[in-house]
């Protein structure tokens, strides 16, 4: 059938016909599970003699979301904590990726070193971080002690727990921001440095008016990936604080386990994440836009 | 011997035999030796990580070897095992036969019809008349949608799980104290005893968790006369958490964790408080008697040998009323037959007393009554077996709804921010109270709620 096709000539049906596995299993991967999520995200679902009964609710899932106190929270703290945590990230990216890009020798081990944090899982570096702040015989406690200084109650102040859980998020991705970073600058073109060393520019003008307008693009898109993902944070809340003290480290995905998962609420834990999808994709397709204003013509 | 007498010799010796014959059947229902081993399909059991999974495993290997039976064991972490439950369940043709379920989620499995009454699978089942029923919540009245002995057998009690008072016995006994056995006593031992930060008179939960706090809480709660519904056992969800024991008994919480406990108990979860106690610098905790067997384990504890146990004190004139954190063992509907009868099977040499007392000595808690009269709980090594067997009869079932764990989240962060400080006892009572009308409202539970505490 397949020569027959390509015999008559059928190019896009040829096409078509190959690509249609792939799309099958996006289909069933990626749209059908979004397309049930948005059906649950109007209905209601209860339990009963073992079956499922689903009732349309309407919008009042969504409602619901606008006035449930720990999803504004959520939101709250979520935007806070995307904003501050990729802002340290990039920054510290970018200053370790210029550093090492004039570093010459031992590469692999710096490199190596550099992106270990990445390498660990969220939950395992909750549970690193939670024994490094702990009041009482944490790491930091211990060195504080060292100089006779009191101990730092990381995670049980209101401020000082969001502010905790941020570090851990910029100790936990600045190495993958480095690696983006570091591959942009390391493809820069170099006949421009060469050109701007024999006009005798400065450091400073060399970073402001070459670097930063031709790494733009590569600062667009990895802060784009890293604001998706900050925005998505849960296993470090999750073992840190637990979203306290009080709601002070709630995140938007944290109170949608609670609602989806633990009080098993499907409709309204749909409609967060119906949400929650609507405001990353929002986020993405204006990271998208600016990358592409901001792509030489 | 006058036939008279020949008769009366016949009925003696017929009521004899029937005496003994009794005697020798009640023996052996609550032995070992009574259980016939039947050779069954292997049955798949789902439960989680916990300190007394080991004291499991060693059973299951127990009953493998004596039956030649297979069980496979399924660990999960405490959520994930709720999520693999429901999962299973909720399908056509479940994965797991015998669910080990939580006081958490083991009315959601009631209510929704996820598990089968014992009596549907094997009729002749005898429940074991000296098996804690941990408030009757292995029985379920779908009709009236009540957790009572009216209700039908659906699970087997499985891990009596229930906060008990730890205190350094090292201490009182230089301090010539008793266990404390009221509130009034424990806070003026903690007093006592605190000298910080190398030692806290208390260590308590504050945590806002899955079921930390709150679940720290009930002791004090029911305690000191408060509740959090008026009865519920009769279906009378009026709220009454806001009451003036609820208040009394929230105030003394927070008060003995700013003058005689930690500064950061406000962040403390279950681990913490071990941490705390195990490592010498608490006085007391109260926690989940599952943790016993770290507290002589030289590898993980600074207080070999030094930790007592008593039930959880309470008001002078109130009974003592740890809230159940229990599991029981239920067997899911829908899979096949023989995997039913299987798991039947399994729970019924579970329950008997030498099983029980083999699950002790493995390190877990007894379910069965005379498992803590054995001789093994006269030994110092299980010297919390009788303030446990004092306590469990006590043991307050704290919901029998499934939505539940809409009313846990409620409490878990009113009462993390009335410990914060960043809200008032008395308002935050008023708004969890108000909180929880609502969601028993919203599921048309019959419910009221009190006046605002002034």
């Amino acid at each position: 059938m397949a020569t027959s096709l390509r015999r008559q000539g059928d190019e896009p049906a040829w096409r078509w016909l190959t690509s249609a596995p792939a799309f099958a299993l996006m289909l069933a991967l990626g749209v059908l599970p979004l397309l049930n999520l948005l059906a649950m995200s109007f209905a209601n679902v209860a339990w009963s003699n073992g079956a499922a009964t689903w009732s349309f609710v309407g919008l009042a899932n969504f409602r619901a979301v606008a006035v449930d106190p720990l999803f504004r929270a959520g939101i709250v703290n979520t935007t806070i904590f995307a904003i501050l945590a990729v802002a340290g990230q990039m920054a510290l990216g970018f200053v370790l990726a210029l550093l090492s890009s004039r570093v010459r020798h031992g590469r692999i081990v710096y490199r190596t070193v550099f992106i270990l944090p990445i390498l660990l899982p969220g939950i395992v570096i909750g549970a690193i971080w939670k024994l490094i702040y702990n009041y009482d015989f944490g790491l930091i406690t211990q060195l504080l002690a060292a100089f006779g200084l009191e101990p730092i109650d990381w995670l049980g102040q209101p401020t000082m727990a969001l502010v905790s859980v941020i570090l851990v998020d910029i100790w936990h991705w600045t190495p993958f921001c480095f690696l983006l970073l570091l591959a942009g600058i390391e493809s820069l073109p170099q006949d421009v440095y060469e050109a701007a060393e024999v006009d005798g520019v400065s450091w400073w003008q060399e970073l402001v008016h070459i670097t930063l307008p031709m790494m733009w693009p590569t600062i667009a898109v990895t802060a784009a990936f890293r604001l998706v993902l900050a925005f998505k944070v849960f296993d470090e809340v999750y073992l840190l604080t637990g979203g306290g003290p009080g709601t002070a480290t709630e995140v938007v995905s944290f109170t949608i386990y609670q609602r989806f998962f633990t009080e098993d609420r499907v409709g309204l834990g749909s409609a967060m994440s119906v949400a929650v999808i609507l405001v990353v994709g929002a986020l993405l397709a204006l990271a998208l836009a600016a990358r592409r204003r901001a792509a030489p013509a | 011997m006058s036939p008279a007498g020949e008769g009366t010799t016949r009925r003696t010796i017929l009521s004899r035999t029937i005496l003994t014959g009794t005697a020798a059947a009640s023996f052996m229902a609550s032995t070992r030796l009574g259980w016939a081993a039947s050779k069954v399909e292997p049955v798949s059991m789902i439960i989680n990580q916990s300190p007394w999974l080991d004291s499991i495993r060693k059973l299951v290997d127990l009953y493998e070897k004596e039956t030649g039976n297979r069980i496979d064991v399924d660990v999960e972490p405490f959520a994930g095992s709720l999520e693999k439950q429901r999962n299973s369940v909720r399908s056509k043709q479940g994965t797991d036969d015998l669910l080990i379920m939580n006081s958490g989620w083991f009315a959601e499995m009631y209510f929704g019809g996820f598990v089968e009454p014992i009596h549907d699978i094997d009729p002749g089942f005898k429940l074991d008349p000296e098996l804690y029923t941990l408030g009757d919540t292995i029985y379920f009245d779908a009709r009236n949608k009540t957790m009572t002995p009216r209700g039908k057998l659906m699970a087997l009690p499985f891990a009596p799980i229930i906060p008990m008072l730890y205190y350094r016995g090292d201490l009182y006994k230089q301090a010539g104290l008793k266990a404390p056995d009221t509130f009034a006593e424990l806070e003026a031992n903690a007093r006592r005893f605190h000298k910080p930060p190398g030692m806290y008179g208390i260590v308590q939960r504050g945590a806002r968790g899955p079921h930390t706090v709150a679940f720290d809480f009930y002791p004090y709660l029911y305690g000191f006369g408060g509740s959090i519904f008026k009865d519920q056992p009769a279906g009378d969800y009026a709220v009454t958490l806001n009451s003036e024991a609820g208040r009394v008994a929230l105030d003394y919480y927070i008060r003995l964790a700013r003058e005689a406990g930690h500064p950061k108990t406000s962040t403390f979860d279950q681990a913490e408080v071990l941490q705390n106690f195990v490592s010498g610098r608490a006085a007391h905790v109260l926690t989940v008697i599952a943790a016993w067997s770290q507290m002589d384990d030289a590898d993980k504890s600074a207080i070999v040998d030094k930790a007592e146990f008593a039930p959880p004190p309470h008001a002078p004139g109130l009974p003592t009323a740890p809230g159940l954190g229990h599991f029981v063992a239920g067997v899911a509907k829908n899979v096949p037959d023989g995997r039913k009868r299987a798991a039947v099977e399994f729970l019924r040499w579970f329950q008997t007393r030498d099983t029980q007392v083999a699950l002790a000595k493995a390190g877990g808690m007894p379910v069965h009554a005379a498992a803590y009269r054995d001789p093994i709980a006269e030994e110092r090594r299980f010297r919390w077996m009788k303030p446990l067997a004092a306590a469990l009869p006590k043991a307050v079932n704290i919901y029998q709804f499934p939505e539940a764990n809409e009313v846990i989240v409620i409490l878990e962060l009113g009462l993390n921010r009335a410990i914060a400080s960043e809200t008032g006892s008395v308002a935050a009572l008023n708004t969890m109270a108000g909180q929880i009308y609502e969601v028993m409202a919203k599921y048309n539970y019959k419910t009221a709620r009190l006046a605002p505490l002034t």
